[in-house]
């Protein structure tokens, strides 16, 4: 997701975000990994197909699983909507994805 | 914002916060056609290598035949080995790192990773100069368009190996 989003950075979902609209393109959505794993991905959202499916896209296309690979993802699977993100500061991460 | 950072990392360390993995997955973004290349290299060297090797003639002793058997199965054992290493590569190029929009940019990807497979198989199960010149064909052109979907311009080049084929090169820095 860079370089909305780097290796480290913390989000703030809004779970409440979608009670009252859908999603819409352009949004960032914390959603739950539909290939598995238990994992949730970062993503924005790409496209809306209109029976509760969406496109999701990752900003740096050339290196992120989304859509692309996995297909429309269900409504169910978008956990909120990122409200605030917190940049890591340089050389520092927490998670343990690794930048490519 | 970095206090911010500072003030959710503190957070974090009392109840620690799930993590959204926000691009690929692992490992991420870290491919390249150039070890394709290289096994195809190798299957080429183990046939040259198969060629050149004098069979024992009716008189051979013992430990000549032994010897010619030990390095025969050695180049064939490499061989097979490089064969599957080429065809794990490809497959992970075709699998993970390709995207849709590549194979539509590039309309005979599938069907030059297909053919790649076939040569790798027939270089594994046969002595044959051919097939083996094949996958390392096909893996050049597997690899230009892996460069070209990166924007990285290549050159084609005889290899420094004994192989002294003419391999693609990112042409890097």
């Amino acid at each position: 997701m860079t370089p909305a989003l780097a290796p480290g950075d913390y989000v703030i979902v809004n779970t409440w975000a979608y009670r009252r609209r859908e999603p819409g393109v352009g949004d960032l959505v914390v959603l739950r990994d539909p290939e598995g794993g238990g994992r949730f991905l970062c993503k924005r959202i790409a496209g809306v197909s209109g029976s509760g499916f969406y496109a999701v896209r990752g900003d740096n296309e050339a290196v992120s699983r989304d859509s692309r690979s996995f297909g429309l993802v269900s409504r169910r699977l978008i956990i909120g909507k990122v409200w605030l993100s917190a940049r890591a500061p340089r050389g520092r991460t927490n998670g343990p994805e690794s930048p490519s | 914002m970095a206090p911010l950072h500072s003030l959710l990392t503190l957070l974090d360390r009392v109840s620690p916060a799930k993590i959204a993995y926000a691009h690929c997955d692992i490992p991420c973004g870290i491919y390249d056609p150039h070890h394709a290349q290289m096994a195809a290299h190798t299957v080429i060297r183990m046939v040259d290598l198969i060629g050149q090797l004098e069979k024992p003639g009716p008189n051979a002793t013992a430990d000549q035949r032994q010897e010619y058997m030990n390095k025969l199965a050695r180049y064939i054992a490499t061989k097979e080995q490089h064969a599957e290493i080429f065809k794990t590569e490809v497959r992970v190029l075709w699998g993970d790192y390709f995207k849709p929009e590549h194979a539509q940019q590039f309309p005979n990807l599938h069907d030059l990773v297909w053919k790649s497979l076939k040569s790798a198989s027939k270089g594994r199960q046969e002595i044959n100069l051919l097939a083996a010149e094949d996958m390392l064909r096909q893996a050049n052109e597997i690899a230009t368009i892996f460069w070209k979907t990166k924007n990285v311009p290549t050159y084609s080049a005889k290899s420094p190996y004994p192989t002294g084929r003419e391999t693609v090169y990112p042409k890097i820095g």
